[in-house]
């Protein structure tokens, strides 16, 4: 069933860059639909007590030791959920006016969906790193022709962060691969079996860490970040946002920690530390901004550095936090995106300072709007809450200062989302606002669906978190630092 | 041999048919001699060869399996070029027979250098590549940049054998034999020793690095690149460059393969050299061709990573798939080009202005070879430097950091093209018809880069 997600994607894929079809939208939200099919009736029937599911192995390089192996334990299933959750609500919300020609960009949508998956599916080193740099090449397309201005050079920044960075990922990986008995292997229990010394697993960690680090993004390495989000389509940067980001934090639980678990000791709480000094840093600079996408950008690096903080604290209510985090900030994250792509769509400008009083003229869209910018702030009740409370509780655990640190997150977020709120929704209207139209019916469905989910995984967290459980006790049972 | 002789045998007909000037029966003549030779090396390297005539003329030659899957490769390679020679000979008319004699007796060197087992031979092999080489060069008869590179080539090209010569002097000299078992017996024994057998080694060295344009014995390739005709430019950086690391790993992984004390600092120096400077000066390159030049220098670099571990397993079926990798995206890169350049009169890289507009499937070609010359999973680029960087991890580490961020590097010019193609508008005027040869040429390459893709392992069990 593992290889279907993937198939289903890729050759959808090839057809709409190929064969060009009119009804490309058409064809890739049915392709999406189908994956989403297939990923609930996989969630229907899954075993959680951290075995793989659905496994699937065929070796690829045989005499080598590479295999194109997938298979699905809690984590890997969670992950899967978000990334065939979202993209058709990603397909759906994108305007096919802006993407010409229509059927590439779908194409390369449908790419990225695919490699998405076997990223979160793989359980071999190499396939692993193959998928991780296949994701890349869609999603720089889609930038890079989509995108606003100086988009050739944003993206370019970007594409050689995220290459280099995993670069590092792809020696350290060779490393230990050498280190396997036998003719080595790439599968992920050989991999994990290898016992490092402890400067050895120093220099794998950190390699590791880099091409994580750059992909999440965590302080210092984030610098690519604001100016890809923003420059990037509205349809690529809810796929970065949303799902992309997602492959480092993964990531981290699926390779680096249980690969390198040696040095971690030593080296956690300095990651702990950059993803604290990180969040605050972002949220300061969240508060000033007076672009609405750029806004979200930053706080998607506070939010992403609270969710590192509670990986790296490697306690079940971190990890479980984090997880449950990463589902949920993709929701929100993709529905805030969307609020500023339909703002800019009617009014034609991002900046905060010219927008205003629209709450009275689009109730419908104030009101949806409300409950995701509730759930991204993390109220009670929200799907923001749960994951955030465990986070901190986490984080604390490890280190009650950097848990206090951490916990500003929370007063940083409310400051800068209620602002935004406040600037866009009340105040005096001015001539574009008071023209503000409400939303239309494939608008209100997209919307609706996201707030629909901040309110029910918000009611019932214990759904995913169930999902995750057997998996996180069994890898926190076997890898400790 | 078979494949040897019938490309021998070829070149004479097609020479003698050129005289006739009946233009349209040249090139099935030639192709259909490259392809039969081609279908006799995959069924002797497949099945085995009951003839017996792979090992001939006192075992000067063996075309064993690793003589036979290169045989395969340069032979696949120029079948796809003559595949564009249709169109890509098309303002040739006294000297269309020539060139075609000239290239397939190229070949016919290409193949003694994968198959000799004595260092004569090797010579010869070098010899009987090269000197067509040099006469296609500058077969633009009134192009002065074609004369230019034909003389620089030939020049430096001389130089370069006479160095390998008097490094197999002074090897002769000390071992008494030629024979590559031979040396090697005669090192391995001890009385292969001393200041002037190490000189002759490095002499070779430094011959066949002038061969494979490694730095710093690089400087003729980018002006004969550039200034010769695209046929030949494609030729020289494909089939030719196979041929040359082919056989430097032969030399090296027999006769000199216990001697990695003397010469593993020297070419580990070379390699870094190359990559490192090849890149750094593609980076500032504006024209296509150019660029190219300096990007097959890059390549040779990484290739002499597998040259450095010469004789480890892994190590000779990494730098097949590597070459056979580069060649075919070289290859089809090389066909886009000059689809654009030659109807355009213009080879920089904003000749690729929005490429993607006019002709979505060429730009897609382009994209896809130039996706696996930077060695970008999971096109069949990244196996081949996987399989390179791992065969020469243990032994050198220093040297695979340097080639990933190499291979980083490589990315900025990589992606001019694609930047040109894809996001930059459109300002040319002029239109593109793609050559229905050149169709099918692409075609065929971009289905071998995916199959190569699937499945590696089909290439990486050939040499045993």
């Amino acid at each position: 069933m593992s290889l279907y997600l993937i198939l289903i994607p890729f050759i959808s894929s090839l057809f709409l860059l190929l064969a060009r079809p009119a009804a490309s939208r058409s064809i890739a939200l049915a392709a999406s639909l189908a994956n989403l099919a297939i990923t609930l009736f996989a969630l229907a029937g899954f075993n959680g007590d951290g075995s793989f599911n659905h496994e699937f192995s065929v070796p690829w390089v045989s005499g080598a030791g590479i295999h194109f192996r997938l298979g699905m334990d809690g984590i890997s299933m969670l992950m899967v959920l978000l990334s065939n959750l979202l993209a058709p609500l990603i397909i759906l919300s994108s305007d096919g006016e802006k993407y010409r020609p229509e059927a590439r960009y779908f194409g390369l949508l449908l790419m990225m969906l695919g490699a998405l998956n076997g990223v979160f599916m793989a359980l071999d080193g190499l396939l692993f790193y193959v998928f991780y740099e296949l994701a890349l090449i869609p999603i720089y397309f889609i930038c890079a022709i989509w995108g606003g201005d100086n988009r050739i050079r944003v993206t370019m920044k970007f594409f050689i962060y995220t290459f280099v960075g995993s670069l590092f990922m792809l020696v350290a990986l060779i490393y230990m691969y050498l280190q396997t008995p036998g003719t080595h292997s790439f599968l992920w229990e050989d991999l994990v079996n290898v016992q490092l010394s402890s400067s050895a697993a120093w220099w794998v960690a950190v390699a590791f860490f880099l091409a994580f680090a750059v992909k999440m993004p965590v302080f210092p390495f984030h610098t690519w970040q604001p100016d890809t989000y923003t420059t990037a389509p509205t349809g690529g940067t809810m796929l970065l946002a949303g799902i992309m980001l997602k492959m480092g934090t993964y990531g981290v639980i699926r390779w680096m920690v249980p690969l390198a678990p040696e040095s971690l000791h030593d080296l956690a709480p300095i990651f702990i530390g950059l993803a604290v000094f990180g969040i605050v840093y972002a949220s300061i600079i969240a508060i000033k901004q007076s672009d609405l996408k750029r806004l979200i950008a930053y706080s998607s690096i506070a939010h992403v550095g609270l969710i590192a903080a509670g990986i790296f604290a490697w306690n079940k209510l971190g990890v479980q936090g984090s997880l449950i985090q990463m589902l949920n900030h993709g929701i929100n994250v993709v529905g805030l995106f969307y609020v500023v792509e339909l703002l800019e769509r009617r009014l034609g400008t991002r900046s905060l300072s010219e927008m205003g009083g629209i709450a009275k003229n689009a109730p419908l869209f104030a009101t949806l709007f409300m409950v995701i910018m509730l759930g991204a702030v993390a109220v009670p009740l929200t799907n923001g809450f749960p994951g955030e409370f465990l986070l901190l509780n986490g984080v604390w655990n490890f280190n009650p200062w950097l848990g206090a640190i951490a916990g500003l997150t929370i007063i940083f977020g409310a400051v800068y989302m209620l602002r935004a709120y406040g600037l866009v929704m009340f105040g005096p209207a001015n001539e574009a606002t008071a023209q503000f139209e409400d939303l239309n019916t494939r608008e209100l469905v997209v919307l609706g669906a996201v707030a629909l989910m901040v309110v029910a995984f918000g009611f019932f967290p214990q759904w995913i978190l169930n999902i995750t459980d057997g998996s996180v006790n069994r890898i926190l049972g076997a890898v400790q630092f | 041999m078979k494949a040897l002789l019938i490309l021998f045998a070829t070149a004479i007909i097609v020479l003698f048919a050129g005289l006739s000037h009946k233009r349209q029966r040249m090139l099935p003549l030639a192709l259909g001699g490259v392809l039969v030779a081609l279908g006799v090396t995959l069924s002797d390297l497949l099945m085995g060869d009951s003839t017996g005539w792979n090992d001939m003329y006192s075992s000067m030659f063996l075309f064993d399996n690793y003589a036979l899957a290169f045989g395969a490769v340069a032979l696949l390679t120029t079948a796809l070029i003559f595949g564009l020679s249709g169109w890509g000979f098309r303002q040739l008319s006294e000297t269309l027979g020539d060139n075609y004699g000239l290239l397939l007796f190229s070949i016919c060197g290409a193949l003694v250098m994968f198959s000799f087992t004595n260092v004569i031979m090797l010579f010869l092999g070098i010899e009987i590549l090269s000197i067509p080489l040099y006469v296609l060069a500058g077969s633009r008869r009134d192009d002065l940049a074609s004369n230019e590179a034909a003389l620089k080539y030939f020049l430096m090209g001389s130089f370069a054998t006479g160095i390998l010569l008097f490094g197999i002097t002074l090897v002769y000299g000390c071992c008494g034999t030629f024979d590559l078992q031979g040396i090697a017996s005669a090192v391995q024994s001890g009385r292969a020793t001393g200041p002037m057998f190490h000189a002759g080694v490095l002499l070779i060295v430094a011959g066949l690095s002038f061969k494979v344009s490694a730095v710093p014995f690089h400087f003729w390739a980018p002006d004969v690149y550039t200034g010769s005709p695209n046929m030949v430019t494609a030729f020289m950086a494909t089939v030719v460059k196979t041929a040359a690391f082919a056989a430097f790993y032969r030399l090296f992984s027999t006769a000199f393969v216990d001697l990695s004390a003397v010469w593993g600092v020297a070419i580990a120096g070379i390699a870094a050299l190359t990559m490192t400077l090849a890149n750094t000066t593609a980076l500032f390159q504006q024209d296509f061709k150019r660029m190219m030049a300096y990007s097959s220098i890059s390549h040779a670099g990484y290739l002499l990573l597998a040259i450095l571990v010469a004789g480890k397993t892994g190590a000779a079926n990494a730098i097949l798939l590597y070459t056979l990798a580069y060649s075919i995206a070289t290859v089809c890169a090389f066909a886009v080009y000059m689809t654009v350049a030659e109807q355009n009169g213009d080879g920089s890289f904003s000749a690729f202005n929005g490429l993607s507009k006019k002709d979505p499937l060429l730009a897609a070609v382009m994209a896809i070879s130039i996706l696996s010359l930077a060695g970008i999973p999971p096109t069949v680029g990244f196996f081949g430097k996987y399989f390179l960087f791992t065969a020469a991890f243990e032994a050198y580490p220093w040297l695979i950091v340097l080639a990933v961020i190499n291979s980083a590097i490589s990315i900025y010019y990589y992606f001019k093209v694609i930047i040109a193609m894809y996001f930059t508008s459109d300002e040319n005027a002029y239109t593109v018809t793609v050559p229905a040869a050149f169709r099918w040429v692409m075609l065929a390459g971009v289905l071998l880069i995916g199959l190569l893709t699937v499945s590696p392992d089909s290439i990486l069990g050939l040499i045993r």
